[in-house]
């Protein structure tokens, strides 16, 4: 097969709109991190946890597939603060591996759970209505439409979050907490509860990505949390641990690079360029895209 | 008989494996590249014996320094910056190694049947033990008494100053870089030992299984290899050992009747050991206890 | 001969200005007090002479040897060694350990005695460890992990720790905080005996008690620029001193 320009700009095309699922991950990863200074290594899986429910909920009954995206992001959101209650508020902070381990072991307690609740194997995701059908032409190119659904919710969702986070109070007191914590409390305000809300928020957002995901994908399966969790790890490392923005930026175009990837070297071979690139950043530009000089404490 | 045999096997991996993320664990460090280091070793090692028709000693020393080697240009980049970038960067290295031996097929004609690693297929006819007449408790000896050299090394360590100096850094790294450390240094130093050690525990689990494929060298694999040092406790390499027989012998093994709950019970296990002993199971008190009578015993033959 | 010499050295945090363009300099065998007010740049400036963070503009030298991009560790090759104005200690370390980690052997030498050190306990590094301990009467909690020191025990294994790498400067950040009079008096005496064994000191502290018996000269800050310098009663008495520390 000759592989022409065209197919290159539709494949990078195709992989920036799903990209956006990426960037929805690295944002709810920066969310955290920048909450408490920690990774949520469960947190891709309880995003397609949340997606799960959502499906399973509505499909028993019987609700539509709108509904589904109402509940998946919302159980995503109930898990996530399960996962800070387990993983997070009781650990001390001095034993630094304990809460990063502790979520580790989430990740595969939900990835087992799911696992066995399904015996392993994948459930169709509806599709998503009239979307899947739409298909725009710009010129030479396409524009699937359900991955252009995929990249506007997305975009809304963001949006949302970054205007949550500066204009309004629980905004202001997560940044409190992120930045000056003993003075924050001081203030009266109790981080506890913000940090909870934080992973709440970062939760909903995972639940959103993982029914796109799922919609996009056609099927829901625990094999997505894997790559879900490391691509989104790298968007966050790329765009610069703590930059939503950057987060965003590079979750995009990580879809693109993946998607180009895809098409240059097959799928089988696909993730290990896109792992590389992570590399690629650590050597040589460590502090990603947007990330401040990060101390090297 | 043999089924024994074959636990005391899986075990000795295993606890290599905890060893191998322990050494980096004294400085404060948490790797998932464990399980990659674990995959190059069986790989070269088993292409060493398969292909090449080495003997078995230099192909393990060879797979361990191959592990050692990658071991210190991961740590190289993913060591300098924040210890939460090693997290990531380990785990997209060990998925990068698996999907690597995924893709690889390097296959030809060894005494006229064609060997190698087989892609997807994975890595079969790793029979260097069975072609050479080696019985099940040779092979159970060997494995053993490299664990039995790794521990002895790993409890030396704590006796010279090179051991302090990893906990050191393990327990406030500005602080030992301000006294003349070169914290980076030491860390990559320690990634490549864990590496050596990952790696030889992979040969050796390459040539008892005879067969190896991508879908043993899982993020699950590097998370057990984790979390038996920090389940068992970083006090000591007992712990780690500890922890081995604990969660392998009696959470795995001991609990077949379970079938699949078990590895859920596994993430249950790391969440409550963090909860409500986050430094492990065999901790200062537990130490604290042992050491005591072992003075007490030593004053008694004195 | 001059130990260190800091010149327009400026450090920004965000909006705040921790170090405005700074002069210091610290002789030969001179003990130099820094003193002002809380936040106004004391630890700052002794993070930035251990390299903590990079500062903004202006140098800083110890002895001939520029400091700019040196890495901490190496800083504490060229002999500089600190204390800390919250305790860092290495905790699960023993006592004795704490201080061993720090002697000279690191990295100092051929190769062959950098890795023998970390194989090998030589006799020479055996007594200076011991001989600290004695010194800062830590002898008999030697075999203590050094988390369950009393906090005054914890801040004189700091001193033996960073006397450990035999350095040429010491900079002490608030030793004396929470100390009775009869600790500060002790402090003061081993503060005395640094001095002897040759080591220049810079001294960050606000027990005046110390600060006015121990200190050859004395810098004061106030907002991260130096408001004055000079003798201990001449500070004692200046108008603006008193006015950073008071109010107005
Ligand atoms: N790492 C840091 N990040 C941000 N601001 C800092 C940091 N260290 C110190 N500061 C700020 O710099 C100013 C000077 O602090 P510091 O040097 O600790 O004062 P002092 O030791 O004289 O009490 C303070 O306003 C403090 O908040
Ligand atoms: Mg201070």
């Amino acid at each position: 097969m000759v592989i022409t320009s065209v197919d290159v700009i539709q494949s990078i095309i195709d992989g920036i709109l799903y990209g956006s699922i990426y960037a929805l991950i690295g944002v709810g990863f920066t969310l955290i991190f920048g909450a408490m200074q920690k990774l949520n290594m469960a947190y891709a899986a309880s995003s397609i946890a949340g997606a799960y429910c959502g499906l399973g909920i509505s499909a028993v009954l019987s609700l539509n597939l709108l509904v589904t995206f109402f509940l998946g992001p919302l159980v995503g959101g109930l898990i996530g603060i399960l996962v800070y209650l387990v993983c997070f508020r009781f650990i001390p902070s001095r034993e630094h591996l304990g809460s990063l381990m502790a979520s580790i072991g989430a990740l595969f307690l939900i990835d087992e759970i799911i696992v066995h609740e399904t015996d392993g194997s994948p459930l169709n995701f509806p599709e998503l209505g009239i979307f899947s059908e739409a298909y725009f032409l710009v010129g030479e190119f396409g524009f699937r439409g359900d991955l252009i659904f995929v990249l506007i919710v997305s975009l809304l969702a963001m949006t949302s979050i970054i205007l949550m986070l500066y204009r309004t109070k629980y905004g202001l007191a997560a940044r409190a907490v992120s930045q000056q914590m003993n003075a924050a409390i001081l203030c009266g305000i109790n981080p506890h509860k913000v940090n909870a809300s934080t992973f709440f928020l970062a939760g909903v957002l995972g639940g959103l990505a993982g029914c796109l995901a799922a919609a996009a994908v056609g099927v829901i399966s625990p094999l997505l949390i894997l790559p879900l969790t490391i691509k989104g790890l790298i968007a966050t490392v790329i765009g610069g641990l703590g930059s939503i923005k950057g987060a965003i930026i590079a979750g995009l175009l990580l879809g693109g690079f993946e998607s180009l990837f895809l098409l240059v070297r097959g799928v089988n071979e696909r993730d290990i360029y896109v792992f590389l690139l992570l590399f690629l950043f650590l050597v040589f530009k460590p502090n990603g895209m947007f990330g401040s000089i990060i101390d090297r404490d | 008989m043999e089924y024994y045999f074959g636990i005391l096997q899986t075990l000795g991996f295993h606890v290599l494996l905890g060893y191998s993320a322990y050494i980096l664990l004294l400085t404060g460090q948490l790797s998932l590249a464990q399980v990659g280091f674990f995959a190059i070793g069986a790989y070269a090692s088993g292409i060493l014996t398969v292909l090449f028709e080495w003997h078995i000693f230099p192909a393990l020393f060879i797979g361990a320094i191959a592990a050692g080697c990658m071991a210190f240009m991961v740590g190289f980049p993913a060591l300098r910056i924040k210890g939460l970038m090693l997290v990531i960067a380990t785990i997209a290295f060990s998925e990068i190694v698996r999907l690597i031996f995924f893709n690889l097929r390097w296959r030809f004609e060894i005494n006229g049947l064609e060997v190698g690693p087989d892609g997807a297929q994975g890595f079969r006819e790793i029979r260097y033990f069975a072609a050479n007449g080696w019985e099940i408790y040779e092979i159970v000896w060997l494995i053993w008494t490299m664990v039995a050299v790794a521990t002895i090394l790993l409890w030396w360590l704590d006796q010279i100053k090179a051991g302090a100096i990893l906990r050191a850094i393990g327990s406030d790294e500005l602080a030992a870089e301000s006294s003349g450390i070169n914290v980076t240094s030491v860390k990559i130093v320690a990634m490549a030992c864990g590496g050596v050690i990952a790696g030889l525990s992979g040969g050796l689990y390459a040539h008892s299984t005879t067969y190896v494929d991508h879908n043993t060298f899982t993020v699950l694999l590097a998370t057990f290899a984790v979390s038996y040092p920090l389940v068992g406790g970083l006090k000591s390499v007992f712990g780690t050992l500890a922890a081995v027989i604990f969660i392998q012998g009696i959470l795995i093994e001991g609990l077949r009747f379970l079938g699949d709950y078990r590895t859920i019970l596994f993430g249950a296990l790391i969440i409550l050991v963090m909860n409500f002993k986050p430094k492990g199971i065999v901790d200062e008190n537990f130490v604290k206890g042992i050491s005591e009578y072992l003075r007490l015993n030593k004053k008694l033959i004195k | 001969m001059t130990v260190l010499s800091i010149k327009n050295v400026s450090k920004r945090f965000g909006g705040v200005l921790a170090v405005d363009d700074l002069d210091l300099t610290v002789d030969k065998g001179e003990i130099v007090g820094l003193i002002g007010p809380n936040g106004s740049g004391k630890s700052t400036t002794i993070n930035l002479i251990c390299g903590v963070f990079p500062m903004d503009k202006g140098s800083i030298k110890l002895f001939d040897n520029d400091l700019k991009g040196l890495a901490r560790y190496e800083r504490s090759h060229l002999g500089i060694a600190r204390t800390y104005q919250n305790i860092r200690l290495f905790g699960g370390l023993t006592v004795w350990q704490n201080v061993w980690i720090a002697t000279r052997q690191n990295g100092i030498g051929s190769f062959a005695k950098k890795l023998g050190a970390l194989f090998l306990r030589s006799q020479k590094s055996v007594e200076a460890v011991d001989e600290l301990l004695d010194l800062f009467a830590l002898q008999n909690k030697a075999n203590i992990a050094a988390e369950n020191l009393s906090f005054g025990e914890q801040r004189r294994l700091e001193l033996a720790r960073a006397l450990a790498s035999e350095p040429k400067l010491l900079l002490l950040d608030e030793p004396a905080a929470g100390m009775n009079s009869e600790e500060v008096q002790e402090l003061r005496d081993r503060i005395f005996k640094v001095r002897d064994l040759g080591i220049s000191v810079l001294l960050v502290e606000h027990v005046m008690e110390l600060v006015m018996n121990v200190t050859d000269r004395i810098n004061v800050l106030n907002f991260g620029k130096k408001i004055a310098e000079g003798k201990p009663n001449a500070i004692q008495g200046n108008a603006l001193v008193q006015e950073a520390y008071f109010g107005s």
